[in-house]
């Protein structure tokens, strides 16, 4: 069933229209029972509609979705259930019904399922205290900073940068002079993991190139010197060793990653490392190095430029 | 003189003195602001001091300054920031923490400021509404609730003015070196902040004693515009709060080593000053619309009578709509003031939004999605009052769940928890689905539907049990379903169209979204269903009282999320500054200058909840001893069949 698959580049929009076809598709089973007298009772349509989103989240989206994110998710729908069952009194009472009926032992079999209840919310407690105070051999959960904040200024090779002011000095039309709405013009499309080019000026391999093109070009030979080892060919962050590292390597791609930041933020990254990191960004989870010791100012600046380039992201601006 | 006459010469010296007490400490001061605010206190810095006794040479030595923010060239006139060291001498402690303590302080004062802040401008506003009402029966009931609100104020407001002290006393207890300094620069209108209570208590006073004199005519009128005045003080009165904060996060008017460079000004004008004049102004009013509306719902809930209920469900549903009216603005007023953070210092914003503060930033969301939530349920809850609006109740799932889905993005996280474990399984940091929700450009998509969906219940609420009658109602609906469905497609839009561009264009993207979802609220709620709803054919009552308690928990929810979210927020910004007492300026020395836990704020910010409660708790049923008999002649008449409340109701 290939049709069904997860595309990529549209996957949050396609959780969206597949969870709101459902809907939608529910309502008219729904309506069709309910007019040929088979209409299902509206406690169990309130538990069977969470018990599926459950579902959809744990089994359709993929990769997996961390345990926290479907909790929350988990109890936001619970309380979604909560709203459509009680927005009105008769709703409402059809609901909580064949709660009360337990409660109340309306029938031999309400009375039974009410005496297995009581056994069965004491066992499941003492249960679960049990398990919560095994010992626990998992590693624990991290609240990991994946964006810390970056001081004001940095010193790299003698030489102060403000972070707020600076920026990428290469971003040049072909007078050599900062340019940023030249950059803008030829940088590259991404889809579906493809380059597409848009401009015949915008080909970094070609020799005649000039300005901010022939920057990227160096960039990237730096990029493949140095960087892809890690972050991938593809600057997705799946490089030869990338699987040694958890977590592994940013994905460039992404659009949570250097669509997010200034260039001038990851200069000070790529600068100063994992080592680098500030205090407040513990746990610090990277082991990248401090390329100020490896790669000149004016290097870091083009490589920079390259994976702005080569994910088609912009970097962030002010104005 | 005959008596009325006597009464309105009286209102007028009433006024009079009003406008005289709010005047006095503007008129006080100006020696004060004319002169650039003199030497700070402590004196000129020592080397300053010894230039003077050398008569003719001093200003040869006069020091000048760089302003930090404004980079304007300034005579240094007060003394630089103290570098405090930890100990006994800067930092005198109990056997605590002092910040636990100054935190717990500070809390409690702001709620009871914000409380008795927000209250007079809903007593204005419900005053204004009794006095034009065209139905008198209907003017009464709006008076005597706005003097009801005004009651409940008045016992908080002492309060205030005790957890004020309480304050002061735990700054200078605990924090000796950072007040003295806050107040050596502040000093020139420190005297005004003061002065400026003494004119929000004789106002206030004023205002409450007369309203029985002058509760008719002219008098009225007059007693009105007291509302007016006692409003323009205390919000003046919020702004110089407001300046000490600003200042603390981006500091102004000093260069960089603190020294006060004699413009006050421009301390007080800081980078974030008037965002967070906005920001707090909405939210006093939305945190104060959620504890009367909770008074009332606690009162419905515990009324014995079906008249009490009448009452009390009719007073919670003008709290809520007032509450919510402000809240609808809060959250764009909350991104203006981060969109100036980030201008200020983007290490600032990141910390707050994608760094060491981003989870709390999570649980902000989720509180703020709460709010609308258990808006629209109260709005839902609500119709089941009027009879006719059962026509709506089948189509309540479909607005459930765009409000869901809207609130799922909105409080996707970008950070997730998560054991490495999970990590491994996921590949990378960011997830190839939900990642994409946990970035502003699909969070701002997010709150804009669940927003707009409000906008919509509240049209499905002003038509519950009427029709319209115009000729052209069929051509209104239409209009207006199309108008909220563009709407929807507009939002929805942008927020994927703003992973495709660059971000300072995405940033912006923001404000057609925002004008999407006030065009709903002003053009269709406000404007078209106003219209179209006048002189429509009521098809039954609304049944005042009729209303299911599960509304009024939601009423309870509102508030408890309101003071929830004050107290993460006020955190959030506080715990910004990091290390620094003044940003850059006053670096913090003391043992505690480090971030708490997520869980440690959480269960602190409930325990400051949980006080508030029990608190006003007390300060209500203070206010429900007095015996003062209702200004109004006649009883309160009971809702129903009797006058609509507000607007379309």
């Amino acid at each position: 069933m290939t049709w069904l698959k997860l595309v990529e580049g549209y996957m949050p929009m396609q959780m969206v229209g597949e969870l709101a076809l459902c809907v939608l598709a529910f309502t008219l089973i729904s309506y069709l029972l309910s007019k040929s007298g088979l209409a299902i009772p509206r406690f169990w349509q309130g538990i069977l509609f969470w018990v599926f989103i459950q579902m959809y989240l744990k089994y359709r989206i993929y990769p997996p979705i961390p345990f926290s994110v479907r909790a929350m998710y988990g109890t936001a729908s619970m309380v979604a259930v909560f709203m459509w069952m009680s927005s009105n009194q008769e709703d409402w009472n059809k609901f909580k019904q064949p709660i009360l009926n337990v409660l109340d032992g309306v029938s031999g079999f309400h009375k039974a399922l009410r005496s297995l209840f009581l056994l069965l919310v004491p066992v499941l407690v003492g249960w679960s205290s049990y398990q919560s105070f095994l010992p626990n051999l998992e590693e624990p959960i991290e609240l990991r900073t994946v964006h810390p904040a970056p001081p004001q200024n940095t010193k790299v090779h003698g030489k102060t940068v403000t972070l707020q002011t600076a920026y990428n000095p290469y971003r040049v039309n072909t007078d050599g002079k900062f340019d940023e709405n030249f950059a803008r013009e030829l940088i590259t499309e991404q889809s579906m993991g493809r380059l597409m080019q848009t401009k015949p000026e915008a080909n970094p391999w070609d020799p005649d190139a000039k300005g901010y093109i022939k920057y990227v070009r160096e960039g990237g030979e730096i990029f493949f010197q140095n960087c892809h080892f890690c972050h991938g060919d593809n600057l997705n962050g799946r490089g030869l060793h990338a699987f040694a590292f958890n977590p592994i390597p940013a994905n460039f791609t992404d659009a949570g990653t250097l669509a997010q930041l200034q260039e001038t933020f990851v200069f000070w990254r790529v600068a100063k490392g994992g080592i680098g990191l500030p205090p407040e960004g513990f746990p610090w989870a990277s082991v990248m190095p401090p390329w100020e010791q490896h790669l000149t100012t004016d290097e870091i600046w083009k490589v920079i430029l390259f994976e702005y380039w080569h994910t088609g992201f912009y970097p962030r601006t002010w104005d | 003189m005959g008596s009325v006459t006597r009464k309105k010469v009286l209102s007028i010296m009433a006024l009079g003195a009003m406008v005289g007490l709010l005047l006095l400490p503007i008129l006080s001061s100006l020696p004060a602001l004319a002169g650039g605010g003199g030497p700070a206190a402590g004196g000129p810095p020592p080397e300053v001091a010894a230039a003077k006794k050398e008569g003719e040479k001093e200003e040869a030595k006069v020091q000048k300054g760089r302003d930090v923010y404004y980079k304007t060239e300034g005579i240094v006139s007060g003394a630089p920031a103290p570098v405090t060291t930890d100990g006994e001498k800067d930092y005198p402690r109990y056997n605590f923490e002092s910040r636990v303590l100054l935190w717990f302080a500070n809390q409690q004062h702001l709620y009871y400021g914000s409380f008795v802040l927000a209250v007079p401008i809903f007593c204005m506003i419900i005053e204004f509404m009794g006095v034009v009402a065209k139905d008198k029966a209907l003017g009464k009931k709006y008076d005597q609730l706005a003097y009801d609100f005004v009651k409940i104020s008045l016992t908080a407001y002492s309060l205030t003015a005790i957890l004020g002290g309480i304050l002061i006393f735990t700054f200078l207890t605990l924090y000796p070196a950072f007040f003295g300094y806050l107040s050596s620069i502040f000093r020139p209108v420190m005297h005004i902040y003061a002065l400026m209570f003494v004119a929000e208590s004789g106002t206030l006073y004023i205002y409450y004693y007369g309203w029985d004199k002058m509760k008719t005519g002219f008098l009225k009128w007059m007693h009105l515009s007291m509302s007016v005045i006692l409003n323009v003080i205390g919000t003046v009165l919020m702004f110089l709060a407001n300046s000490w904060i600003a200042f603390m996060m981006s500091p102004a008017g000093v260069d960089e080593k603190g020294q006060f460079l004699g413009n006050i000004w421009h301390v007080i004008h800081t980078a974030l000053w008037n965002p967070l004049n906005v920001h707090r102004i909405l939210g006093n009013m939305a945190f104060g619309g959620g504890v009367v509306a909770a008074y009332a719902a606690y009162r419905f809930l515990s009324s014995k009578t079906d008249e009490d209920r009448a009452h009390y469900d009719w007073m919670g549903y003008i709290a809520m709509a007032i509450g919510v009216a402000f809240l609808i603005p809060l959250p764009f007023a909350g991104y203006w003031l981060m969109r100036e953070v980030y201008a200020y210092r983007q290490q600032m914003g990141i910390t707050l939004m994608g760094g060491l503060l981003a989870w709390l930033f999570i649980i902000q969301a989720t509180m703020i999605g709460i709010l609308f939530l258990s808006t629209n349920y109260y709005l839902w809850q609500a119709l089941g009052r009027m009879r006719g609006a059962e026509k709506y109740f089948r189509y309540i799932k479909y607005l459930v769940f765009i409000l869901i889905v809207g609130f799922l993005i909105f409080i996707t996280p970008h950070t997730m928890v998560m054991t490495p474990a999970e990590l491994k399984a996921m590949g990378g940091q960011q997830h190839p689905v939900l990642g994409n929700y946990g970035v502003m450009s699909a969070k701002n998509g997010g709150i804009n539907v669940v927003i707009t969906t409000t906008v919509l219940s509240f049209v499905w609420y002003m038509r519950g049990n009427k029709v319209s009658t115009v000729s052209w109602a069929k051509f209104g609906n239409i209009f207006m379903g199309v108008f909220f469905a563009l709407a929807y497609i507009n939002i929805v839009w942008l927020a994927i169209y703003g992973y495709y561009i660059p971000a300072n264009v995405r940033v912006g993207l923001s404000v057609p979204q925002v004008a999407t979802t006030l065009s709903c609220l002003f053009f269709m709620l406000l404007g078209l269903n106003s219209v179209m709803m006048k002189g429509a054919k009521q098809l039954g009552p609304i049944e005042w009282g009729k209303i299911s308690a599960r509304s009024q928990y939601a009423l309870i929810m509102l508030a408890t999320a309101f003071t929830w979210m004050m107290g993460l927020m006020g955190y959030i910004r506080s715990s910004v500054r990091l290390f620094w007492h003044v940003n850059e300026i006053m670096r913090d020395n003391s043992p505690w200058a480090y971030t708490h836990t997520v869980g440690f704020a959480a269960n602190m910010i409930s325990f400051n909840v949980l006080f508030f409660w029990i608190s006003i708790l007390f300060v209500f049923w203070v206010g429900s001893l007095t015996k003062k008999a209702a200004p109004v002649e006649a009883k309160v008449p009971v809702p129903g069949g009797a006058p609509q409340p507000v607007g379309g109701h």
